[in-house]
């Protein structure tokens, strides 16, 4: 809503008050101010008169000018190109000070000048709030011969003295988008009369009509028209113009310039018609016409059941409450109009015109809601207005279908109530004054102040809490006090999956991992390209683009996606993880994803590197499970049979916890990275539901053993594709309880070896809970640990 | 009969003046062992009369413990000097690079999100969490925001179908805990999540950012309870002794609505730059619970009151940090996020 301060202060009287103490206030009573345009500033300006205009002897473009502004005439060297002799013009004398600068006394190439000859543009009106063929667009204002030199004033004259606050109403004050709305409403924050002109009952004149209004849909319940004859098309005056132009809408002629006057003034969106148009002069409102109808905009708009259409014999003249159309519009050789004030229910009208993507000014207000008795008073202010300013005569009488009616509804509020809500001391006296001021009309009953809520606040005050927050907007504030709830003690505590989170991420933070947050909704290919996909992608019913169509089933994309924008930003070494939900049809759950690329740690200058590979990222797991209470005797580590689409077949595997898949993890597919321009990437998807639904290992304090261990190292040369925890639980089954821990410290494969064969090197420790083992214990079960390895696994010792 | 102080100053000479830990060795040989110059001297004893005897051997006495104190001296001076010399010869360039044990980091996001959890934890809420794809019902109608409704212009939706979408705030999960409480009350709730709109990324919008918002209801909650809360979880966000200011606005699901301002955590209130010389920064909205939400979850309006307030945790670290671009924390640049080593 743009507030012309100059406009405002024909309704209510402003003396006294600064500007910034009016924005102060009204920021104060909830409106945000978004922008603040000051119009036509500047100090010493004087009407003057161009004696005489010769060009400067030195430039091509500039003129020497003896100005008149009553008292002298001063040199002044000007360079608009429509400065000449016999011009009024605007004279900013020396020490004027203006947007761009204070007017001093100067040189310019040689010649003397003394004040400048200005243009309005110069003055700070924005060239857009100019008319188009204005002087100012490209040259200094040409004033009419009505001003007198010497004269002072002129920004006021003009209409350009003002300043505009571009005010943003919440949806709950529709009241607000009208100026007079608005101006009773700055009454209220300012707590002066206003003083709005009178127009109640200017239509009740007129004659006999044919006229025949019908409406056919509850989603115009009230359908106001009025013939008038005799109107006269001109110019419409300045003032009209001035208040038009600090809205943003253009001056067309008297008539379809008191339409939008009317709309800006009272809120309510009025048509006119050229009464040609309509020679049935019959009006029925639908909304079951099915066809095309090509509005004043040209385009040809497919209309559907429950789009609001105005008919006459049939045919469509307009989209009711969006646009009109061209056939029916007002042209220069009109002089008999049909005006429309009608109401067209908000919701239906925010449908159609969404769907046409039509957001005219009327469609915007009639979405937002209008005040129950906003069609009667634009009516007789537009009747009023076409009478005064357009020499209408032949008023005809005004028909209805449906009608609006509006009795004041009470609402009811107590003060131990209102300060029990707010946590102040306010007075009785302090909220009966704020409901005068809003014309809420209080009086008491007993306890209770009730108050009598006018029609244009009747859409957002209907509860004692709505009047609470009156109180509060139009009375200090500040003074509030800070107080904690008092309440009955509760326990904070987060939730598992919370706890849970934090430790992870305590957890990969101190392994050298970062955190990542990425999109949630992701495009078609990647949609395909799920790792492990929860199920069935959801789609967006409307997306704003194919890269955001849909909600991602898996993470591995997400942090691929990372992942390339580092490398491509210098970044190679990037480890990452990243938690969040992932959603599928009907399903949702909590992931976490682990992306490994480059050196987890590196010292150039200590020629170490911790490079990322299955290992690391499998360690990297263990560990971060373990920590967390899952430790490795739960974990089943599984070959991966889920994927080897982007997974590496050979380097992958998948862990789980009892039956439930924990995670998928390993090389991304090779082929896959080099699509996405990656290569050596290391992935796990893991899945923390799987966690939550396993109770974690609670930590026991382990038993230390005061018997010393014995250890034996081994190495045996076995298969190729013998896995090596195979190798291990089979040590540990032979050995059976004195073996308390085994290890694999050497694999070999190479040229001193038989193809098809490695070399693994195991370290087995016995220990005793009862005794110090001995040589003879040990030496035998070594003995059985290696020949049931050879019978196993054809296993030989190592020379 | 030798001269005792003679070949004690003569042992004494030759001990001070023994260089390296071998020479010293061969030099106690000499002097102390069992064919050495005093055990020789012992041996002239038995060719003395009886009386001369204890004399005499209480002299040669004298002189070994003088001359085994000076080889223990002497032993423990040089080993002293090897030491030193070692350790000189392990001096180091200290001021070479050091070995940084690799740590990652918290995403900034996370870690406002944590901040503003413990801070609620303490004072006794419960931190809840709901669904991101999320029904209309709990969304918008809960929320008193009706189908239709004017404020829905204000929070274009990934809709799925007419009943689902990606919800729009974290409005959802309080409408959710509170249908979920049956009445009970105190309420007092954190919901921290993800958050979607229909907005076009820029330097200042994101389709995707988070929020947390707060809920209590209970008896005798007030509009002053909520300031002093607010004030309670901006100081530990950004100052302690942040100050706050409601203005007026305009929220479908509370009544009365408030926009809350905070003192400018760069200037403190005097006006600079990031508050546009205001002294005052938006943070966050809020107001109190609408009396029709609460009797949509079955909690008596004219019984108990309420607060919400909901935070942008984008908007609390853009601020806090300095950030300019939204989009800065969903790139996941580690140079970016390398900086966010602690909240502070």
């Amino acid at each position: 809503m743009k507030l012309s301060l100059q406009w405002l202060s024909s309704f209510v009287d402003l003396s006294g008050l600064s500007e910034e103490e009016i924005i102060d206030r009204t920021i104060k009573a909830g409106f945000e101010v978004e922008e603040i345009t000051r119009l036509g500033q500047g100090t010493n300006l004087v009407v003057g008169k161009v004696l005489e205009c010769v060009p400067h002897p030195d430039s091509d473009h500039l003129h020497v000018t003896k100005t008149d502004i009553g008292t002298e005439v001063l040199d002044i060297v000007c360079g608009a190109p429509n400065c000449r002799e016999g011009l009024k013009v605007i004279v900013a004398t020396n020490g004027a000070e203006l947007p761009g600068g204070i007017i001093k006394k100067s040189k310019i190439r040689g010649v003397e000048s003394n004040g400048m000859l200005c243009s309005l543009y110069e003055l700070g009106v924005p060239k857009e709030l100019l008319d188009a063929d204005s002087p100012s667009q490209n040259g200094i204002e040409e004033l009419p011969d009505s001003f007198e030199v010497g004269e002072t004033g002129i920004l006021e004259k003009l209409g350009y003295k003002d300043t505009i606050l571009d005010l943003s109403i919440y949806a709950n004050r529709p009241d607000c988008l009208s100026m007079f709305g608005m101006a009773k409403e700055m009454a209220a924050i300012l707590d002066r009369p206003c003083r709005l002109p009178k127009f109640s009952g200017a239509a009740k004149e007129g004659g006999p009509t044919s006229l025949k209004v019908a409406s056919h849909t509850e989603n115009c319940p009230h359908y106001m028209a009025k013939v008038v004859n005799h109107v006269v098309l001109k110019e419409s005056p300045a003032w009209m113009k001035a208040h038009l132009r600090a809205n943003g809408v253009k001056s067309i002629n008297n008539v379809v310039d008191i339409s939008n006057y009317v709309m800006l003034e009272t809120g309510q969106p009025l048509h006119f018609f050229d009464l040609r148009s309509n020679p049935q002069r019959d009006i029925t409102v639908v909304d079951d016409y099915e066809g095309d109808y090509t509005a004043l905009d040209g385009i040809t708009y497919a209309m559907q059941k429950g789009d609001i259409l105005i008919t006459s014999a049939g045919e469509p003249v307009a989209i009711g409450g969006i646009m009109g159309g061209d056939g029916s519009k007002i042209l220069e050789d009109t002089t008999s109009i049909l005006i429309e004030s009608a109401l067209f229910d908000h919701a239906q009208i925010r449908r159609t015109a969404n769907r046409l993507g039509l957001q005219t000014e009327a469609a915007m207000r009639f979405a937002k809601g209008l005040e129950p008795l906003a069609q009667e008073k634009a009516m007789d202010r537009a009747v009023q207005l076409l009478k005064e300013y357009a020499d209408a005569d032949g008023l005809e009488e005004t028909v209805a279908a449906g009608s609006s009616n509006y009795e004041p509804h009470q609402v009811k509020e107590t003060l131990a109530h209102l300060n029990a809500l707010i946590g102040k001391e306010y007075t009785l006296e302090q909220a009966m004054e704020v409901f005068r001021r809003l014309d809420f009309r209080p009086h008491l009953e007993g306890e209770e102040i009730v108050c009598e809520i006018p029609s244009w606040r009747s859409m957002d005050i209907k509860l004692r809490e709505d009047l609470d927050e009156e109180v509060v907007r139009l009375t200090d504030f500040d003074d509030l006090q800070s107080t904690l709830p008092d309440l009955p003690t509760t326990i904070g505590r987060l939730t598992p999956a919370q706890q849970l989170r934090r430790l992870i991420r305590d957890d990969l933070i101190n392994k050298g991992l970062y955190e990542t947050v990425s999109y949630t909704l992701t495009d078609e290919k990647n949609t395909h390209e799920s790792l492990y996909p929860l199920g069935e992608a959801v789609k967006l019913a409307s997306p704003l683009s194919d890269a955001r169509k849909y909600i991602r089933t898996s993470l591995m994309n997400s942090m691929l996606e990372s992942l390339s924008y580092n490398v491509t930003h210098g970044n190679d070494d990037a480890n990452l993880f990243e938690i969040s939900v992932v959603y599928a049809e009907g399903k949702q759950q909590e992931r976490l994803g682990i992306l490994l690329h480059g050196d987890l740690s590196a010292s150039r200058i200590r020629h170490e590197e911790l490079k990322a590979d299955y290992y690391v990222l499998k360690g990297i797991l263990y560990d971060l499970f373990d920590r967390i209470g899952y430790n490795a005797s739960r974990i089943r580590l599984e070959e991966n049979t889920l994927d080897h689409k982007h997974m590496h077949p050979y380097r992958s595997a998948v862990l789980k916890l009892g039956n439930e898949v924990l995670a998928v993890f390993g090389q991304i597919h090779p082929a896959y990275a080099a699509e996405r321009k990656l290569s050596d990437v290391y992935y796990a998807e893991v899945i923390l539901d799987t966690l939550l639904s396993n109770k974690p290992a609670s930590v026991k304090a382990p038993v230390l053993n005061r018997f010393p261990s014995i250890s034996r190292d081994m190495s045996i040369v076995v298969d190729k594709d013998v896995n090596a925890d195979d190798l291990l639980k089979s040590v540990k089954k032979s050995g059976g309880a004195l073996v308390v821990s085994t290890e694999v410290f050497d694999v070999y494969e190479g040229s001193f070896l038989p193809e098809g064969k490695k070399s693994v090197s195991l370290s087995i420790v016995f220990e005793s809970k009862e005794r110090t083992l001995k040589v003879e214990d040990v030496n035998p079960l070594t003995e059985k640990i290696l020949q049931d390895l050879i019978k196993k696994y054809g296993a030989s010792l190592r020379s | 009969m030798e001269d005792y102080e003679k070949l004690k100053s003569e042992a004494l000479k030759e001990i001070a003046a023994v260089q390296g830990e071998k020479a010293l060795e061969e030099l106690r040989l000499a002097w102390l062992s069992k064919k050495g110059r005093i055990q020789a001297l012992m041996a002239q004893m038995k060719e003395l009369p009886k009386e001369e005897k204890p004399a005499f051997g209480a002299a040669v006495n004298v002189l070994k413990q003088a001359v085994t104190a000076a080889l223990e001296e002497k032993k423990e001076e040089l080993a002293g000097a090897l030491l030193e010399e070692k350790l000189k010869s392990e001096k180091i360039d200290l001021t070479l690079n050091a070995y940084t044990p690799s740590t990652g980091t918290s995403h900034p996001l996370s870690l406002v999100t944590k901040t503003i959890e413990d801070c609620f934890v303490g004072l006794g809420y419960e931190i809840a969490e709901g669904p991101e794809l999320e029904l209309d019902l709990y969304n918008f109608e809960k929320a008193n925001i009706p189908h239709d409704h004017p404020a829905r212009d204000m929070q274009d939706s990934f809709y799925i179908d007419p009943t689902h979408l990606l919800r729009t705030h974290t409005t959802a999960i309080q409408m959710r805990v509170l249908e979920a409480a049956h009445g009970h009350t105190p309420i007092k709730l954190i919901c921290p999540g993800k958050v979607y709109r229909r907005d076009d990324d820029d330097a200042t919008h994101s389709h995707q950012f988070m929020q947390a918002e707060g809920l209590v209801v209970g008896e005798g909650v007030t509009v002053a309870d909520l300031k002093g809360t607010l004030e309670f979880m901006i100081s530990s966000l950004f100052k302690e002794g942040t100050r706050i200011r409601f203005r007026p606005s305009y929220f479908p699901f509370t009544e009365p609505s408030f926009e809350v301002d905070m003192t400018c955590h760069i200037c403190g209130g005097k006006g600079c730059n990031t508050c546009k010389h205001t002294g005052w920064i938006e943070i966050l909205g809020s107001g109190m619970v609408h009396p029709h939400v609460l009797e949509m979850a079955g909690i008596d309006p004219k019984k108990y009151s309420g607060f919400a307030f909901g935070v942008g945790l984008e908007r609390v670290a853009m601020l806090k940090y300095g950030i300019t671009d939204i989009r800065d924390l969903y790139n996941n640049d580690i140079r970016f996020l390398k900086e966010f080593k602690s909240f502070n």
